[in-house]
């Protein structure tokens, strides 16, 4: 599957949170109003940078009930492919973006007793779509952000609308610092809990959870995708008989896209297994969040979003 | 008549403490747990058990133990419910929760396991005891225990019920359905079947 067809955005306000962050909001360029996003869904955006075109994924951190319009935050990263530096640099208002529909891979359940969300970084951005759906339903839940110490203010400002009476919480002494296997140890029957944020923190909450007794369906995790560099390399594309070259800074996925063929994908963070492509020749560097440890080890599939190849020449069935 | 057929017939394993879980708790619809509701090589120490001697003289227990290998016993499945439902709406993560009965009693822990948010990961049956079953009569609603015929009369609405193998998790119950509902008064004789 496909994400739908894109459709055209308007910039209509860019906000500078902190240094490095930036909330940008859209609205349709031709008026009316967006569809009702799922709470915790995002917005797949195409950015051309000269040839050069990017489509980044981005969570919704205005409320699901807004439908005027689409706010989304991003963090300026130093090692940026271009995606994130291409919104900070050059995109002003009035610009014209191409953006897909929204779609989610991190639900709330509605039968979960309780929602304990954990974010760390700009993780936070799916839990600000969360919040107000959260409330709206009068349920159950718990928030813990992570944060550098100097940026403990900008997310308690963003979480302030939603803190009153509520268990959110801002963490800016470390990871060290935050009892992660207390707050799990303590949770009640029927808590799901939902992270967001680097690797190294979903795994930490996942292998935490799992050590605690945390059934693997109560544990839900937002990939933002994490580093795709790395060093270049020649795709062979079987079915449409031509070969790619991938760029360091580049996904397969990209060089796919950039070569004119239409290659399936939705996340394009390695969470949804869409993309999984069959590996005819030459070995996978695996680094996606899809497969299992199994499957990346009989090197049969490839998530071509997030994934590489090791060595300088891989066949793939697409 | 027996065999209906019927492929959502929920299935059953001897227990085995899962061992992802953090604390494990069964449940027995009996005095001591039975042998056949373990698996091989699984001693009830490996659990904190809950027992029914449905007597009233049953030792006091003035503070429980929740531990593996610690025997609560309860003066009926009415007095072990009860402490079920209060236990589970104290307890965190991590918990399994065990069963072995007979189908409703089962289904009845399942029932107030689902309530206070334990999923079916969370939670292992084994079957034991009676297959008498309890009918829910889809006309009038009301549910009879010990059925163990294959037709039975309805004590709420006097209908002759045929006992279908459609068992519902959600009421612990089996469906009776009107036998006579084409001709009535036309009632094949009953079966013994299910003891």
């Amino acid at each position: 599957m496909t994400a739908a067809q894109p459709f055209n955005v308007r910039v209509r306000e860019i906000v500078e949170l902190a240094p490095s962050l930036k909330r940008f909001s859209f609205e349709p360029v031709h008026g009316g109003v967006f569809p009702t996003p799922p709470a915790g869904g995002h917005v797949l955006l195409t950015l051309r940078d000269g040839a050069r075109v990017m489509k980044n994924a981005y969570s919704l951190v205005s409320p699901p009930s807004e439908r005027s319009r689409y706010d989304i935050i991003v963090r300026l990263v130093a090692q940026s492919r271009g995606g994130s530096s291409h919104l900070h640099r050059k995109v002003a208002p009035g610009d014209v973006l191409e953006m897909a529909n929204p779609v989610s891979l991190f639900p709330l359940i509605s039968t979960a007793k309780k929602h304990l969300l954990i974010g760390g970084g700009i993780g936070i951005t799916p839990m600000l779509s969360f919040l107000p759906e959260l409330k709206a339903r009068g349920a159950r839940f718990e928030l813990h952000q992570l944060a550098t110490l100097e940026e403990v203010p900008v997310f308690e400002r963003l979480l302030a609308p939603y803190a009153a009476g509520e268990e959110i919480r801002v963490h800016g002494g470390g990871r060290a610092a935050f009892d992660l296997a207390g707050l799990l140890a303590r949770q009640p029957l029927g808590t799901h809990v939902y992270v967001c944020g680097p690797h190294s923190l979903m795994e930490a909450v996942a292998s935490t959870a799992a050590a605690l007794g945390w059934p693997k369906t109560k544990v839900h995790k937002e990939s933002f995708g994490g580093d795709i560099t790395g060093l270049p390399f020649r795709a062979v594309l079987r079915k449409s008989g031509i070969e790619v070259e991938v760029g360091e800074s580049q996904s397969l996925l990209e060089a796919i896209e950039a070569a004119g063929v239409e290659a399936p994908c939705l996340c394009r963070g390695g969470a949804c297994g869409q993309c999984a492509t069959p590996l005819v020749e030459g070995e996978a560097e695996h680094r996606d969040d899809f497969l299992s440890a199994e499957e990346k080890a009989a090197g049969t599939l490839i998530m071509t979003c997030v994934s590489r190849a090791r060595g300088p020449r891989i066949v793939i069935d697409l | 008549m027996s065999d209906q057929g019927m492929k959502s017939r929920p299935t059953y394993a001897p227990l085995a403490p899962d061992p992802s879980g953090r604390h494990h708790l069964l449940v027995v619809e009996a005095a001591e747990v039975p042998a056949e509701a373990l698996a091989e090589g699984v001693v009830p120490s490996a659990f904190e058990v809950w027992t029914v001697a449905r007597r009233s003289a049953v030792p006091s227990a003035p503070a429980m133990e929740e531990a593996p290998g610690s025997v609560a016993i309860f003066r009926s499945v009415t007095h072990l419910f009860s402490a079920l439902e209060e236990r589970l709406a104290r307890e965190t993560m991590g918990l399994r929760l065990y069963a072995a009965g007979a189908e409703p009693f089962l289904w009845d822990v399942w029932g107030r396991a689902e309530k206070a948010g334990l999923s079916r990961q969370e939670t292992a049956f084994a079957e034991v005891g009676p297959k008498a079953r309890r009918i829910y009569c889809v006309h009038c609603r009301t549910v009879t225990e010990g059925v163990t015929t294959s037709i039975f009369t309805c004590p709420g609405c006097g209908a002759s019920l045929f006992v279908r193998d459609h068992f519902s998790r959600r009421l612990a119950a089996f469906m009776g359905v009107q036998v006579d509902a084409e001709v009535p008064g036309e009632v094949p004789e009953a079966e013994e079947l299910y003891a």
